[in-house]
């Protein structure tokens, strides 16, 4: 009777050890990160690399300690497809809704990732109270604004990413004044996407860079999302000869514009202020090098190789090193720099109350992979800059000889501005 | 001159797109909504057979349209031939099987820039001082081709005078010994070869996406609807309306009013000729 006393006792001891073993894991419960991204477009599925990688490192050295307690973050994301030719702002929206009353988001983080619907998305943040960190897409200088003007209602609302605004304004104009001063240049025709953030980006550069001197060839070209045939346009642009050809697009279909630039041969250098098929790493051989000398925004530095913090060729390598492949877009490294502003937030406020992690959120200083990491804390805006000592600083590359070579700002720059030889 | 060349390049392309859809239409009366799903799958399977395989360009293109018309041909004696002649059934049915193709295909992780093809020459020239790259000239000439085989092949082969019976009489061509079936999966699956075939001449002008699945299919509706379901005459005709209406459009008003115009075709051919120009069966039967 004593022997099978302790064989029972053995074999439950061998099989419930787990268990016990365990214990600790099972008993932190998991801080939800809800994602609402469009996944089958580079800024959903960057965004989403960009913030698992952070999740594992975080959750690799303990979690988050609230209060005391270490808890683990864990990862929800739902497609929302709002990247696609329609803008389905309604099925985004529910995604979002989904994410908090379904898979119990205790955050929110990443999208929605179309302007439209991440202002529309705002209010469901305010009705239930959820703090929400915007990391990829979402340019419209709307989002910051209405929360400037409704601080109690919006105040769950974060962009740790840049906005147009910026872009236009500390960025892109910049940019092109340097290339018009270098060259020489100054005849620009604008091909744009039927977008909020697209329309509005285009119309502000036109009307800042005829200020500057420049000579604004026409009114804007504005593509529906989707558009197969860039070719009357680019001819058009070629006829009141345009030396610059700024391109606000965040479709894959921009691939086929920049070919269609290259065999016209059109003497004119694209600029990308955004455009998505550009950003990518694999964009040279999916154009057979047609893209070269194509420049294009990333909106903040560590998206393509760069040295504007310590912090960033580390987050690049190790970005590559988990998926294989560079960050591919202007969503990554915010969205990976999200869970760690996130998580220092928390443990500041030592809980998860939304009131409590907001006031936290707002008391953010930390030097991150695109510079000094801040947010206004009227606006919840992060604050930009050129210097990465002082703010989330951009970065626009050139394709050179099949590399993405950052070439604005001059602090971080890794080049030179190139011409394409049939400009010259 | 750029409005003439690009206009005849848009509009051939808007042909190859929809003469697939009209073709299957025509013949057997079934509106394939798979047609979009069929385009985009030729296209990967060309880039699988090319990039996987390490097969010869040739020979991707053609192991790629014989697979397309297996595919039509499985999609028919699946699926269609239980809800044959139900229209609604039909709709949902083949519009279903597509949706199923696209969002498999993204599910798979299909997704992204990486899935091109290369271009057939690579090059442009310039016409009347309108440069055209070497791909929109092929387009053109198999655009062209594709249209005279299709009317050499129904007015010339015992098995296109078969199809063609089938879409003027289904009873009296099936009196005269024409099995209704066969022509109609021979019909989904020449409809899907040209489906593939649009995908094969078009795809290396951009880049292998999902989402065009849903604009194809667009595309070819409006170009079927102007023209005339089932007139494949009426739906080249449509193509060179819309195709240099969209030109027009981005040349003299706005760029993004070209969307616009393939539905405003649609609209305004269903109030003034909701036959088409050249659905002659359906103007009859409205007569009627």
């Amino acid at each position: 009777m004593k022997g099978w006393t302790l064989k029972i006792l053995t074999i439950l001891t061998i099989f419930l050890s787990p268990l016990f073993l365990s214990t600790h894991t099972y008993a932190t419960k998991p801080i939800i990160l809800g994602c609402p991204l469009s996944t089958a477009f580079v800024y959903g599925w960057d965004a989403e690399r960009g913030i698992r990688l952070a999740v594992e490192e975080i959750n690799a050295k303990g979690g988050v300690n609230v209060a005391g307690t270490k808890r683990p973050f864990k990862v929800e994301v739902i497609d929302t497809r709002d990247l696609e030719p329609g803008v389905p702002v309604s099925e985004a929206l529910l995604a979002v809704e989904k994410l908090i009353l379904e898979k119990k988001a205790d955050f929110i983080m990443g999208g929605p990732v179309r302007s439209e619907a991440a202002l529309a998305a705002m209010d469901i943040l305010s009705k239930y109270k959820k703090v929400s960190i915007v990391t990829t897409g979402v340019l419209t200088p709307k989002y910051h604004a209405r929360v400037l003007k409704n601080y109690k209602r919006y105040k769950y609302c974060f962009r740790i990413t840049g906005e147009a605004k910026w872009m236009v304004t500390g960025e892109i104009i910049p940019c092109l004044l340097e290339i018009g001063k270098k060259y020489n240049l100054n005849r620009l025709f604008i091909m744009i996407q039927d977008v909020a953030h697209a329309r509005a980006g285009g119309k502000i550069i036109a009307k800042i860079m005829k200020k500057k001197g420049w000579n604004v060839l026409g009114e804007p070209e504005i593509y529906p999302t989707g558009s197969t045939d860039f070719s009357m346009g680019l001819l058009k642009a070629k006829k009141l000869g345009a030396q610059v050809i700024l391109i606000w697009m965040d479709m894959p279909e921009t691939s086929i514009l920049l070919k269609q630039w290259y065999d016209m041969k059109i003497p004119a250098l694209p600029f990308g202020s955004i455009i998505s098929a550009a950003e990518q790493p694999g964009f040279w051989k999916a154009t057979e090098g047609k893209g070269e000398y194509c420049l294009a925004n990333v909106v903040n530095a560590g998206n393509a190789p760069c040295n504007a913090t310590d912090w960033t060729m580390r987050f690049y390598n190790a970005y590559k090193k988990r998926w294989g492949i560079e960050p591919e877009a202007y969503g990554t490294s915010s969205s990976y720099m999200a869970p760690y502003v996130l998580k220092a937030a928390i443990e500041r406020a030592g809980s998860l109350d939304s009131d409590a992690v907001i006031k936290a959120l707002e008391q953010t200083d930390i030097m991150g992979v695109y510079g000094r990491i801040r947010f206004d804390p009227k606006s919840h805006q992060v604050i930009p800059a050129t210097d990465p000592k002082q703010g989330a600083v951009g970065s626009i590359f050139q394709w050179q000889a099949g590399k993405r070579v950052v070439v604005f700002p001059k602090s971080i720059a890794m080049g030179e501005i190139l011409l394409p030889p049939w400009m010259k | 001159m750029e409005i003439v060349i690009y206009g005849i390049i848009n509009s051939i392309t808007l042909s190859l797109i929809a003469i697939g859809f009209t073709l299957v239409y025509g013949i057997s009366r079934l509106p394939n909504f798979a047609h979009g799903a069929i385009y985009v799958v030729s296209g990967f399977m060309v880039w699988i057979f090319l990039n996987m395989l390490h097969l010869p360009y040739l020979l991707c293109i053609l192991l790629s349209l014989i697979a397309s018309g297996i595919i039509g041909g499985i999609i028919y004696q699946l699926a269609l031939i239980r809800v044959r002649g139900m229209p609604i059934s039909e709709i949902i049915a083949s519009y279903a099987i597509g949706l199923a193709i696209l969002e498999g295909l993204r599910w798979a992780g299909f997704k992204g820039l990486t899935y091109t093809l290369p271009s057939f020459l690579e090059g442009s020239v310039i016409i009347l001082g309108v440069p055209v790259d070497f791909q929109r000239i092929f387009l053109v000439i198999i655009g062209v081709s594709i249209v005279l085989f299709l009317y050499l092949f129904t007015h010339k082969t015992k098995l296109g005078l078969a199809l063609r019976g089938m879409a003027q009489d289904e009873r009296a061509a099936m009196m005269l010994g024409i099995d209704s079936d066969l022509m109609a999966v021979i019909s989904m699956a020449l409809g899907s070869m040209l489906a593939g075939l649009a995908a094969i001449v078009l795809l290396p002008l951009g880049n292998i996406i999902v989402e065009a699945g849903y604009q194809i299919l667009i595309q070819a509706i409006a170009v079927c609807i102007v023209g005339g379901l089932g007139s494949w005459v009426g739906a080249v005709l449509a193509s060179f309306i819309i195709g240099f209406a969209q030109i027009l459009t981005v040349a003299y008003i706005e760029s993004h009013f070209q969307m616009v115009v393939a539905l405003l075709a649609i609209i305004l051919t269903l109030i003034f000729r909701p036959s088409g120009l050249f659905g002659m069966q359906k103007e009859l039967e409205e007569r009627v």
